[in-house]
Formats: structure tokens, sequence, C-alpha cells
């Protein structure tokens, strides 16, 4: 949480930032089966975050030793190339992407059929290409998608969004300024059919009743974002069904 | 799709016999590259960027300029970095760590071609000599492996470093997403990468024919038909007439290549 | 009526595979089609693995020669084992008929018999049915017009050998690629009977 002090009014008569409602998610476009090499794939943006992620598997699990003969083993990398954030990043993992490829692989555990496939594994790759604040929901939200176009068996497709607060006031789906120099930040991963938490963290300040105020706001946008996550994937094989002949 | 490497073994006979009749397996002759697609400015934040399309293959090339101090035996010029990563999302085969020695190769032979031919004008990168010049850094990150990453990734960062700017420097503070003056281009070199299949050597080979091939060699040309930079690699062996024979092909497709896309 | 579902999305009907209950709905595991039918649903996926199933027919590639028996590579994330009187190299292609898939999916073949020569080539083991066609139909109409011997296999791996090759292998992959659509058999057709 960015907290920092600025002289910019980040939020003018009812108005966030960039012109946004305090409820209104970022432009979001989401494209699945974009890859050739890898299983499931899905290609996202989400303001002007751009992430790209890879499913693969069910494949066998190597090294043998870390195989598991009662369920796959579930992997999750994300990782942000070097040009997707202002100043460049270094190659290469850092404590802050350990720390979001754990809580979101940890997300996905009880939604794939693990324990339908013992002794493989089941990878996930996200890269960030370009980063603007939510980038771990961005990814999750992208690796859902990567991973049913993998056909890999899940009970359901895993969504992720983020509420924060911004001048006092509690708004939906921060922006990089928003995020630099807001209070706080709730990022969060819900599956929509149970409406169960998969993930949750939060840093900065909120009071009980703002707690309460966000967490609703992310729940909501989760919602919002799982259509089109659904959508993403259907198109996919309804624009050939077009081209070709109706199914 | 992944494939053990058994299942390579069973299938080389097949792509050989398609390579040798002349009739690759998407159609191609053994001269032609496969149709590209350059897309500039795909990553906006960043200074300088492309992604190419080289019919499956996809590699994104980003360019950041920071501040720093020059070399000693350079003093008033400026640096370029270049760096590779081959991400798993490109291919089953990529693993996590830190960067092989493919992903190396690749990264010296495009910083060389961009070097050698004298595309950037070190010179101009000089704020104060001795002390402050900037340096430029080409990250390449392969998203999709079909096949001759080299060229793909030495096209892409020639795209990338001709549209990008430096950032505003005031005050001792580099401002990255402020617009400054633009990168001084002034060559931009094509590469041109051929594997050879048995006696048979072809242009832009895509994976499966990679995965046959005894040797492979890569060829940088100038706008002004000079060779800048080569590397072979691979154990098998070339003759010299072989050689000569693909510095002619490079050149001149260095010619179309320019002709239609730079 | 056919719709795409995604994993999650509830359906109506009963249905067998590639679902699961909770709180005595029945929901979709996969991305696939989901046919209402009359009573019975079918739902299909668009994408996934081969997962060897008792009695399916598959091409496989010897991998390794052990004490007992050979290793072979099946397209599955689960290797197979073959115990046979008949004696094979690493690297030979064979057509077997799975005989068990263990609860730890150790799989194990039967039938199996060499297939001389020829090349290989793999799709997705979802769109086997339709290179296949009903009652051989696709399949044989490219084994006519191209005169190649084609065996498919439910693993989505397909040997190849003689005749026009490379006719036959476009045909393939434009089946792969147009699988879940109508009129495929006449565009197939029509790319058959063109002359180059």
């Amino acid at each position: 949480m960015g907290g920092a002090k600025t002289d910019i009014k980040l939020i003018s008569k009812g108005k966030r930032i960039d012109g946004r409602g305090f409820e209104e998610l970022r432009p979001i476009k989401i494209e699945a089966g974009v890859l050739k090499r890898a299983d499931g794939s899905c290609y996202l943006e989400w303001g002007k975050n751009k992430v790209l992620a890879a499913a693969y598997g069910p494949r066998e699990c190597f090294p043998k030793h870390t195989q598991n003969s009662y369920r796959a083993k579930l992997t999750y990398r994300y990782n942000m190339a070097p040009f997707s954030t202002d100043d460049r990043k270094r190659p290469g993992p850092d404590r802050r992407s350990t720390e979001i490829s754990k809580v979101s692989r940890e997300a996905l555990e009880k939604v794939v059929f693990l324990e339908y496939f013992p002794r493989t594994a089941i990878e996930v790759y996200v890269e960030v290409l370009q980063a603007d604040a939510g980038t771990r929901c961005a990814a999750l939200t992208a690796a859902s998608v990567a991973l049913a176009d993998a056909g890999i068996p899940m009970r359901d497709l895993i969504v992720a969004c983020a509420a924060g607060k911004v001048d006092d006031e509690i708004v939906l789906d921060l922006c990089q300024e928003e995020d630099n120099y807001g209070s706080a930040d709730l990022p969060i991963a819900i599956s929509p059919r149970t409406g169960q938490i998969h993930l949750m963290q939060m840093d900065g300040t909120l009071t009980r009743k703002e707690f309460s105020t966000a967490f609703e706001m992310a729940q909501k946008g989760c919602l919002k974002v799982n259509e089109l996550q659904k959508k993403a994937l259907k198109d996919k094989y309804e624009k050939i069904g077009e081209e070709y002949g109706t199914e | 799709m992944e494939q053990s490497d058994i299942i390579w073994e069973v299938k080389k006979d097949a792509i050989r016999r398609m390579v040798k009749s002349g009739k690759r397996s998407d159609g191609r002759t053994g001269d032609e590259y496969r149709k590209i697609e350059f897309i500039e400015g795909y990553i906006p934040k960043s200074p300088g960027s492309c992604l190419i399309k080289m019919g499956n293959t996809q590699v994104l090339v980003g360019v950041k300029a920071d501040v720093g101090e020059p070399y000693d035996d350079s003093p008033g010029r400026g640096n370029l970095s270049t760096s590779c990563e081959l991400s798993p999302l490109a291919s089953p085969d990529f693993s996590v760590g830190p960067p092989g020695e493919m992903s190396i190769e690749i990264a010296r032979v495009v910083d060389r071609g961009i070097r050698e031919s004298k595309m950037i004008d070190m010179d101009k990168l000089c704020i104060t000599e001795g002390k402050e010049v900037w340096t430029l850094m080409v990250d390449i990150h392969v998203l999709d492996h079909d096949g001759n990453l080299t060229d793909a990734a030495s096209m892409a960062a020639v795209k990338a470093l001709s549209n990008a700017y430096l950032p505003k420097y005031e005050d001792g503070k580099v401002l990255y997403t402020k617009q400054g003056e633009n990168v001084p281009v002034k060559e931009q070199p094509v590469s041109c990468s051929f594997v050879k299949i048995d006696e048979t050597n072809i242009l832009d080979p895509v994976l499966e024919e990679e995965k046959v091939m005894d040797a492979q060699i890569t060829i940088v040309t100038t706008s002004k038909g000079e060779i800048c930079a080569i590397q072979k690699s691979g154990s098998g062996t070339y003759s010299r007439e072989e050689i000569e024979g693909m510095v002619d092909k490079a050149i001149e497709r260095g010619k179309e290549i320019r002709k239609n896309y730079w | 009526m056919k719709q795409i579902v995604v994993p999650g999305d509830k359906l109506e009907g009963k249905v067998d595979s590639y679902v699961f209950t909770d709180a005595g709905n029945t929901y979709s595991m996969v991305l696939g089609v989901f046919d209402k039918g009359d009573g019975v649903g079918k739902l299909d996926p668009l994408t996934g693995k081969y997962f060897p199933q008792v009695d399916d027919f598959v091409v496989g590639v010897i991998s390794e020669i052990k004490k007992g028996g050979y290793v072979v590579d099946i397209n599955s994330p689960y290797d197979a084992f073959l115990m046979s009187r008949r004696i094979y190299d690493e690297k030979d292609i064979i057509l077997a008929r799975v005989n068990n898939v263990s609860e730890v999916r150790s799989v194990s073949l039967t039938y199996d018999k060499k297939l001389f020569d020829g090349e290989i080539m793999e799709v997705s083991p979802v769109k086997v049915p339709r290179v296949i066609g009903k009652k051989n139909s696709m399949v044989d109409m490219i084994k006519e017009k191209t005169k190649a011997e084609i065996v498919v296999g439910q693993n989505g791996r397909i040997w190849l050998k003689g005749g026009d090759i490379s006719k036959a292998r476009e045909a393939i992959d434009k089946i792969e690629k147009e699988a879940h659509t109508d009129g495929l058999t006449e565009r197939i057709n029509e790319f058959l009977n063109k002359v180059i």
C-alpha cells in the first residue's frame, strides 16, 4: 500500500482520478486459447494491466520423488516481465512474486480436481507483461480461464478482484495512482458458484465497517468479472462455429 | 502439444522426408519465411516495445532506459544490454530458473547484431562525458515457441528500439514515465537463421524442424549488405560453399524484410 | 439443443460423465458441449488430455524395454505397460487395447500388434470421434481418396502409411480445427477432391 503523500486529488466531485465511479471496474478484455504450445492459455487486459497465463497438464511429474500417489501436484508461478513496471524489474523471482504465487496456488487447490490425477503435475504460469495495480487479481482470473481452456476439470472458475480505500472513500478495483497514494487495498478471490473465499489479503487501515463495505464491493466485482471469463471461453468455440456452421 | 523425446525420435524421419521433398509441413519451400506480424508499442507503458508473430512463434521485446556510469573504455558512449527469458508459457520444455545456455545464446546473438551493425548512435546516448550515460536495456520475452526464436527476437528487438524513446532526465532523476528524445537509430539489421537437416539448408525453421536439425546458422546483415554477426550452433558441420550460399540468401532476404516490414 | 458450458455451470437433467454433484445439483467439470437430449444428457469436453479407458484401442510407441515387458507411450500423462510374447524394439509403433487401469492410474495393454513403417501424428483426443466419423465414415473417406493406410487410436495418435500421406495429414488437421461444427464431412470431401 502506497499511502504516500500527494497533492493530487484522487477523488473529486464523486469521480475518481480516471473518471470512474466508486463501484466501477476498469475495462476488461479476456481471450482464451492464445498460445499454441501450452495446453491452455488466456490473455487478459484489465485497465492497463496486461497478463498472459498458460496451463500445462496433467502431465508426468518430475522429479519423480515429488510425485504424490493420491493427487496431482499443483504449481503456480506469478512472474513480472522486466519491462512491465515503470522502472525495470530485474528478471527472476522476488519475495513479493513468491508470496503471490503461494496464495494464488492455494486459492486453486480446492477447485481443481487434483485427486483425479495421481502422480501427475498441473502447472500454471502467469506473466505480467504490463502492470498497473491489481496484477495478482488479473493473473489469477486469467489462470482460471487457462486451466479451463486446457480441459483440466474444476469445480468452478475462480475469479479475483480488489477493493480499497482512497481519500476516505471505499472504491472498487484500484488503479496504479490509487494504489500508490491510497490507504487500503483488499484483493480477494472467490468461487462464484459457492460464494466461498479462496484468497484474501489486505494491507493498509480499514475500520470494521469499512472492511465490510470493501469486502462486499470486491465480491460484487468478482461476480461481474466471472461473467467475462465465461464469455471468453464460450466465445472461443462459438466463433469457430460461426465461421463454418452453427452448432 | 507436449511430446517426449522418444516421440520426437519417431517423427524425425517424417520431417526429414518433407524437408527433402522441398515442401515442408506447412507448405513452404526451403527459402521462405513464415508470415510475420509486428505489433509495435505493445506495452504502451514501456519506452519501446514490439510483439512479433512469426507463424506460431510469438516473442515480446521491451526496451527500457536508465542513466548510469559509462564503461571506462568508452566514457562518451552509452550502453546496451540484452537479456532473454524463455518463459515456461512458451513451451512445455522450458522450466523456471536462471537463464540457461539457450536463452543466453539468443540474447548475445541479438545483442551482437544490434551492436555491430551500429544500429544505435551510442555517442548520442552520452549525457555527461565520463559521468552519466544512457543504458538501453532490451528484454526479450519468449511467449510461444514454434521455432526460430533468434530471428523473431532480433526483429522484434530492432522494431522495439526503433520506436523507443528515452525518458526525461531532470535534476539528476530519471522520469521513467515522461517521454524524452527518440532513441537515436541509424541502421536496422536483419537476422536470417537456417537449419541444416541431412544435406538441406532451410530458412526460418519451425519447432519440429529444429528438433531434427544437425546444425544451425544465423547471419545478420545491414542495409548496406554487410555482414555484421554470425553464429553457428549445433554439432553438425558445413562446407564453405554452403555457408557462402547462405550468406547470399541472407543478404537477399535482408533486402526483402526491409522492403516489406521496416 | 446444444450449448457450451464451463466448469461450475449447472446442468439440467441426468448426465453421466464430466460432472459432479453438490447439494443435489449437477455441475459441469469442464469446458464442453452439453446436449440436454431427451432425458439423458451428454457432456463432451472441448479440450483435454487422453485418459485411458478399458477397451480403448490406442496407437502407442515402445519407449522402454524392461525385464517383464515394455513401457509404452500412449500420448497420456500416464505411461502404459505391455507384457507380450512379441519382441519389440524401442521406437516401434504398436496398436493395442487397454486392458486395465488401476487406482493409481497404472495402465496395462494387451492384444498388441506392430504397425510397420509409416508415420505418426497426434490430434486432440476429444476430436477422435470426429476423425473417425459415424461408423468410420470420415476416416474411410480419407483412406479412399488418399489411398493411405490409416489407424486412429482413441488416444489421439494416428498412424499413416503410403498413398498421399501429406493430403491425409492435412485433412486430419482440418478436421481437428473444425471438429465441433456442422457440414464438416462435406468440406473434407471437397478438400480431398481438390487436385493441386
